[in-house]
Formats: structure tokens, sequence, C-alpha cells
């Protein structure tokens, strides 16, 4: 990887490179073209490289090999656990417990089912800190409540959720919990078997891996409707034919997050702490939504308002000046309407902040001297904005 | 994306500023995506001397503003304000659907003009 090339990108939230490792690894599988599902020589190789993606991924997560199941990313894995837990009480649809963070790949089959099916919905908010809070989860259960679906890192602000004590309370009640867990793999180190939740959803691109390819885990089969029917492969639970290629790019992905992760994961939170130094020593006026910590925080993201512009314009700038890429937290979608993020609507920003907020999210090709240029350019960006709104006419209320 | 009128005009724009003793001031907003811009003119005998703009707004929006400065810099005022809508669609380029507002902020800008015009005040 020249990562000089992508010395700008600070959206790795939204998708990382491919490693080198990767990438050489999917180019080695692309010449299996056996059907791993057949029975003949040919196969025996493309089977192995499926099984040794499933060792690979079980070895991340801490858990057994058969309890993952291949799918085509996170948000299949997010729907096949809520509309393959639900679809089990389809005669009598009963309650979900979500937060109101979660990504559309949740809320959205969550809404579906809420339509179609009849279900319940209780959605938790989050505090001013992106995270909600575990006494408001305990309010919400009810006696027919059937899923809890939270996800562990939020993809805007990083914000960690309080999984643990989720799960406990979970399963004091015997309720079912899904975990969306696509923005924390890969990124800090995780022990489902200890974490004790029922299904957890990843994607191996988020962690260098390719798109199209992610899993769910499950812990016992028998709790869960298949949501793909047919040939019968991932022991019937998601038929068609494996994509060989993809599953080896996410096993050679997860065989180096689990001998990278502490390196990674120490690295990318000495670049945040650096990058928070720097922007609050800068002279623009900033402000970080959610909690920044350590503990609280995904170590390589950070959602920040910057007062008195436009967020849009500042990403654009970036992109144009500088090759740099952002993420923002609003945007215009058409002449009438106007996309503003959920997630900073939902920890109480108002219209003004969320329009002047950006994502920024790094990783493993992320050096520290990108870090310094990125803030360089950030501050100067954002005084040319300013410079071409003071006078009065662009109050930040 | 943007357009590559849309890139010159933002990345670079040669119009903003504040004028002391401007001779008018015309202001909008967009109630929808929080737009703002205004322009200040200097004119003489009916034409227009110099333009310059503050805005707050997408990239598209401030490109917009410049486009227009620039377009009147230097232009008796009756003729801009005839330019037809296929003129001002032109003025911006190709534009996708969530930079289509600006079409409309160009066109406001225009009936701003011309609503000075029609006053008497230029
Ligand atoms: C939190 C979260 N869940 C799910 C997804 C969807 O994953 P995929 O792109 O693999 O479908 C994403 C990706 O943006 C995400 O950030």
């Amino acid at each position: 990887m020249k990562t000089e090339h992508i010395s700008g990108y600070f959206d790795y939230n939204a998708t990382t490179p491919i490693s080198d490792e990767v990438a050489k690894s999917m180019i080695s599988a692309i010449g299996q073209f056996a059907n791993p599902s057949s029975s003949n020589n040919y196969s025996q190789l493309a089977k192995t490289v499926v099984s040794h993606a499933r060792e690979n991924v079980a070895k991340l997560l801490n858990v057994k090999a058969p309890n993952i199941f291949f799918t085509s990313g996170g948000t299949e894995a997010n729907n096949w656990a809520i509309k393959g837990v639900l679809s089990k009480h389809s005669d009598q649809p009963g309650h979900i417990i979500t937060s109101a963070i979660e990504h559309a790949s949740v809320h959205d089959p969550i809404k579906y089912c809420i339509q179609q099916l009849g279900y319940e919905v209780t959605y938790l908010k989050p505090d001013s800190s992106g995270a909600i809070n575990v006494a408001d989860l305990k309010g919400a259960i009810r006696a027919n409540t059937q899923l809890i679906s939270v996800m562990y890192a939020n993809n805007e602000t990083g914000v960690i959720q309080p999984i643990s004590a989720i799960a406990k309370i979970a399963h004091e009640h015997s309720i079912p919990m899904h975990v969306d867990a696509v923005q924390l793999v890969g990124k800090q180190h995780l022990d489902v078997t200890a974490l004790n939740v029922d299904y957890l959803s990843l994607s191996a691109h988020k962690f260098y891996g390719p798109k199209g390819i992610g899993c769910l885990y499950i812990k016992d089969i028998s709790s869960i409707d298949p949501l793909i029917h047919g040939g019968g492969q991932e022991s019937a639970m998601r038929s068609g034919t494996e994509n060989v290629m993809a599953i080896a790019g996410l096993s050679k992905a997860a065989e180096e997050a689990q001998q990278a992760i502490e390196q990674w994961n120490k690295e990318y939170w000495s670049y945040k702490q650096h990058m928070i130094a720097l922007l609050n020593a800068a002279p623009i006026k900033v402000k970080f939504n959610g909690a920044t910590n350590y503990i609280d925080a995904l170590p390589n993201t950070l959602n920040i308002t910057i007062e008195g512009i436009r967020a849009e314009a500042l990403a654009a700038r970036m992109e144009m000046l500088h090759h740099t890429i952002i993420s923002i937290g609003s945007a215009c979608s058409n002449n009438k309407t106007k996309k503003a993020s959920h997630v900073l609507t939902a920890m109480g920003l108002n219209e003004v902040d969320i329009q002047a907020s950006i994502r920024v999210s790094f990783g493993r090709f992320t050096s520290l001297s990108a870090i310094e240029m990125f803030v360089q350019a950030l501050v100067a960006e954002t005084q040319v904005l300013l410079s071409i709104s003071e006078s009065g006419i662009c109050k930040s209320n | 994306m943007y357009n590559q009128i849309i890139i010159d005009n933002f990345s670079n724009p040669q119009h903003t500023g504040n004028l002391e003793l401007a001779d008018y001031e015309i202001e909008i907003g967009n109630p929808v995506c929080g737009d703002r811009i205004k322009i200040q003119l200097l004119t003489h005998d009916n034409f227009i001397d110099k333009a310059v703009f503050k805005a707050w707004g997408c990239a598209t929006s401030i490109a917009t503003a410049n486009i227009f400065c620039d377009s009147v810099c230097g232009q008796p005022i009756n003729s801009i304000t005839q330019r037809s809508a296929e003129h001002l669609a032109q003025m911006l380029g190709e534009l996708e659907p969530s930079q289509h507002h600006c079409l409309h902020i160009l066109t406001q800008l225009h009936e701003k003009l011309a609503a000075l015009l029609k006053a008497g005040v230029v």
C-alpha cells in the first residue's frame, strides 16, 4: 500500500483501503473456481479457504468456528439477526428495544417489522456523551420484549455503548441480544464469549478487508430462522454458493487484525490525542461531540463541531484543495429537504451545530505527519470560510 | 460531485468582501438549508461597477454568489434583469439534485435586483 496516496483519507469509518496482504490472499483465491460445497478434488481447496476463514474470524472474536456464518456484509448480518429472531414470534409479535443511534441497517429492518408485521419498538436515546443509559434500558423492558439490538460503537461519534451491562440485563430477562459490532471490530479487542451476546454482526470492509463480505455470530442456531433459503450452504442457515474470494479476504483481514490490533489501537489513540491537542490549540472554536476518552470511544474517531462554518462547504474545500476526505453530519438532499444526522440529533445538538459538524476517522495507513497536515488544512479552510461569511449575516444560532 | 464552474468559483472566489459605502444591498436566505447570501453593489448610471458578497452556505451556494457577482460587474442593470431562465441555468452548469436549490438562489438574486430596478431605486 502506497500510503502517501491516501494520506488525505480521513473516512475510515465509511470504509477502509484493502491491505496488501488481503489483496494477495484474494488474488490467490481467485483461482479456486470450484464450488466449496461439491465433493470433488478441486472443491477441497475452496472448502479449505472457507473453513480456514471461519477459524480466523472465530479467533478474532474468541468464539467457536461453527458459530460464524458468512453474509454479504454488515447490512445483511443486521437484517438477518433482527428478522431471523423476530420471525420466530410471527404468531405473537411483541416488543423490540434498540437505540436511536443505530445504523440504517438496524433501524430499517426494525421499521419493517413494525409496519409490516405488527411489532412495537422502544428507541433508547443517548445522553450528550453519545451513549445510551443502562437504567433506561431496564425501564424499557416489557413482558413481551423479544429482542434487544444495540450497536457496539457508533459510526458517527465512535462512542462505545454499555454492551456488557446490557447483555447481562438481557440474559436476566431471557431476552435475546444482538450487537452490531461493525465499527468496533478491528479497532478494539473483542471477546464475544466473555461478552455473552446472542448475535453479533461484523463487516470486512471496515477493517481492511473487501466490500460485500461479513458475518453474523450466532450463539444458538435454533434461536433464529434463516434469512436466505436455498441450497443449504452455511449449515442451511445462509444459502448461496460461497464468495470464496471475498471470504479469503475477510480471513486475511481477521488474521491481520488479530495480530496487530493492540498496536493499531495504541497508535490510533496517540494520534487521536495529538489531533485533539492540535485542534484545541488552534485559533478556531471546536467542540467535540460525545465522549472522546479512551474507555468510552473508539480511538480512531472524532466528531467535531466547528463554530461558524457549514461542514458541507468545509468538506468540499478539504477535498478540492487538499485531496482530503471527511464525512459530514448534514447535507442538502434536494430543494425541499435536508438530511441531518439522526445520531447528533438524538444527542441533543441543535440544527446549526449539526450543520457545522464533521466526522474524522483514520486508520492503519494514517501517519502522524498526515494528522498534522490534516489539522493545518482544516484550520486554514475554516478561516477562509469564516472570512467569507463574517459581518453579521452568519450568526451561529 | 461538483462541476468545474462550481469548483472554480468556490475554491477561489474573487468577489468576497464588504463595502463600507455600498449603493445597494441584496440579501437572501433559504429557509430549508439555511443558506444566507448578502451582495453589495456599487453602481453608476445604471451600470454595476463592483459587486461583492458574504455567504454562509454549502459549496454550491457560495459559488453561486461568486458567479452572480462576477457576471454583473461592468454590466447594465436592465440587461442583467432580462436574463432568461435558460441563461441562469447555464451560468451554474450541470447540477446534482442536492445542488438545485442554488439555481433558485441565483434566480432570487436576479429577482431582487429586478425589484430594485422596478422600484426605481437603481
Ligand atoms: C454501524 C454500522 N453497521 C452496519 C453497517 C453496514 O455494513 P455493510 O456496509 O457491510 O453493509 C455499517 C457501514 O456503514 C455501519 O457503520
